[in-house]
Formats: structure tokens, sequence, C-alpha cells
């Protein structure tokens, strides 16, 4: 038997994980809102690979939206706002509190966005919302990210990279890059 | 304020204080659930002031060489204490919620160690709380003066002094010193403006 095979099956502390959700081996889920926002129709919606841990994330993934978490993941109360395609690769680690969005939530033209209120609204039953940006989020292997930290859609995170805490990350990251702030600025390497 | 099993009477969290936790008769702490992540082995891993208090979801996530030292009258409102060598807190000093004051990034910056030390971590089934790479940059304490005032979702990065009587503006991240009765404010954080003060003020 491979060691693999002796380890214990991935598992979410909190309840029985939907079918669209695969986790591998050794893996864990914790808290009990990990899935209060989960509306995937995706199969599967949501893959976590081997030896990752999920402590108090929230899988916030829309209608179309699909994640893929890679190998020895360890993410502390991190949000994963997802309504298209989220891609993080292995041994990522992401604190407490950091927030990851692929879409802008709302259209960005005025007009739109009366549309989209009224749609989202109590009475805007059946309407159909107006378009939205939305751009897949990659986070290659071995990334840091520190707490309170945010990923704005479209970004993709390069392998080692060491994101500060609290920066705002708007543009492509280099691998290995070392960045901090308001927006996100290269402050050196790693 | 704890009973004989070092309990709070209004506590939602089922837990004890830990003994080396050190609180004044007068202080207020919210739930023992900030002690979730505490691990201190130091002779005194927290200890709170005459007339300190600490609300809602305030983490003393604090490793076995950690110590916090929380002033008198300090408030603390659902705040992330990362700490794996010395943080201390002045007196009358106010700190809002979601700030994070972390002397330790608990991992190496070295991806290649980070995934070497990942490894470990999950094969030694002890993920829970936090464990602290030995390759790790070694943790640089935090000090933080009296009479400061830290804004909500601000953070203070490892190795960071805040003058007394400063401002610490909300979502900043503090990454150098901050001289004591000025302004700071912006991610990184950078000087806004002096305050003014009496001398009556400055030496209470």
């Amino acid at each position: 038997m491979s060691v693999e095979e002796q380890l214990k099956p991935g598992y979410w502390t909190d309840g029985e994980l939907k079918p669209n959700v695969r986790v591998g081996v050794n893996s864990v889920l914790t808290g009990d809102y990990a899935f209060r926002r989960f509306f995937s129709e995706h199969d599967p919606a949501l893959v976590i690979g081997n030896h990752s841990t999920m402590d108090g994330v929230h899988f916030a993934l829309g209608k179309d939206a699909r994640a893929e978490i890679g190998d020895y993941c360890y993410f502390t109360n991190a949000v994963l706002l997802c309504e298209l395609e989220l891609r993080i690769g292995n041994y990522v680690v992401i604190g407490w509190n950091t927030t990851i969005a692929d879409t802008d939530f709302h259209p960005i033209g005025p007009a739109e966005r009366i549309a989209d209120a009224i749609a989202i609204s109590p009475l805007g039953e059946g309407r159909p919302r107006p378009a939205i940006n939305k751009k897949g989020v990659v986070i290659e292997d071995g990334v840091w990210i520190g707490p309170n930290a945010t990923i704005l859609k479209g970004v993709t995170i390069g392998a080692g990279a060491f994101i500060e805490a609290g920066s705002l990350v708007t543009k492509d990251v280099p691998p290995r890059a070392r960045i901090l702030g308001n927006p996100a600025q290269i402050i050196g390497e790693v | 304020m704890l009973d004989e099993n070092r309990c709070l009477p209004w506590d939602w969290f089922p837990a004890s204080i830990p003994e080396n936790v050190v609180l004044d008769e007068t202080c207020y702490l919210e739930t023992s659930f900030s002690f979730f992540c505490y691990r201190s082995q130091a002779e005194v891993g927290v200890s709170m002031g005459h007339g300190a208090s600490s609300y809602i979801g305030t983490m003393f996530d604090v490793g076995p060489q950690g110590s916090v030292k929380i002033g008198d009258y300090t408030l603390v409102v659902g705040v992330r204490i990362v700490c794996d060598s010395e943080i201390e807190i002045g007196d009358y000093t106010l700190l809002s919620w979601n700030v994070v004051l972390m002397d330790s990034y608990r991992m190496s910056l070295d991806p290649e160690v980070r995934k070497r030390e990942l490894e470990r971590a999950a094969m030694s089934g002890q993920r829970l709380p936090m464990f602290v790479d030995g390759d790790a940059p070694p943790a640089k304490p935090i000090r933080i003066g009296k009479n400061v005032w830290i804004g909500f979702d601000s953070i203070v990065l490892p190795g960071v002094t805040i003058g007394d009587g400063a401002i610490v503006g909300a979502r900043s991240v503090v990454v150098e010193n901050v001289e004591a009765y000025t302004v700071v404010a912006g991610n990184p954080a950078r000087f806004i403006r002096r305050l003014e003060t009496s001398n009556e003020v400055r030496e209470k």
C-alpha cells in the first residue's frame, strides 16, 4: 500500500461535502460557513488536492464557477469569491482574512448598475442581470500571501512570489517577487 | 473576573484561560476563544493591565516563546495578534477591528524552504494551530506606545515601533517606525502630519 492510500480521505469538519466537491487525501476543511455561499452547478466545481488545510475558508462559488486548489496548501480564513475560475497551485499559503475575487460583482456603467440593482432586488424576480466583468485568477506554486491581502480579477501571481500583508494586487506578479502596498508594488525578490 | 476553574462566567466558548495569562482584576475579556491558537510557554504569555479590555474576535495567536503585554485602559477590539517574540502595547491605546499585529512571518521567505516545511507539517498531523518553520526570518518585537490609536483593518509588520500618541489611519500597513505624536496612513503607511499636544498629556 502506498503512503497516499494509508492516509485519511479528505473531509469537512462541519458536514458532508457536496457531490461536486472533490477533496484529496489528508486534506481537511473547517468552518460551518465554508459552503454557505456555494452555488456552483459545475461538476466538479471545487477540486482540492492532497495534504491541504482549508481552515475557515469561505468557498463563495457562483453558479458557473470552478475552483482548483493544489497539494500541501495552507489557507486560514481566506474568502474565495469566484464567479468564473480560480486556479491555485501547490504549496500555497494564504493568511487570515485575505480575499480573492475573480469578478467585479456589478457592472461598471451607471445605467447598467441601475438595471443590476433592480434585477437583484426583492422585486427583480426573473430579470436577467447585465453583463459583469469576470476574469480568472491564477496563483502558481509556492506563493505566500499574508493576512488582509486582496487579489483582484485577472491576476496571475508567479511561482514563489511573496505577497506582504495587506497588499492589494491588481496586476500580474512576476515569479519570486516580493510585493507590498495599495496598489501593490514590487519591493524586492525572494 | 475568573472563576475557580479560570473560566469567564459570561463566556460562550467552553474553555479556560491558560495559567500563564495574567489578567488584572479590573480588566475585561469577552471570551476564552481568544486563546484558541495560544500556545505560549513564556512565564507570562499575555498580560492585560488595569481597566484594559478585549472584545469580540481578538485572537492571541502566540507561539511558544511569545509574550504580549497590554497596558492600562487599553482597548483591543477584534485584533489578530501573531506573536513569536514580544509585543508590547502601552496605556490608553485604542486598537480597532481586524487590526493585525504580527512580529513574525512564521515561514521562510524562500519558496523552496516553505515547500519542505509544508510537507513536514502536513505529514506531522499537527497542522492547527499554525506551526513555526525553523528557517523563518527571526521574529522582531513590536512596540506600540501609550495613547496610540490604530484604525480598523490596519497591519503592523515585524520590528515596528509606534511612538506615543500616534494615529495610524484605517487600512494602513505600517512597515517602518512611527514617530510619537504624528499621524500616518496609507499602504505602505506614510507621514501625514504632526499632532499638537500639551506636556501634561505627554507626561500622563
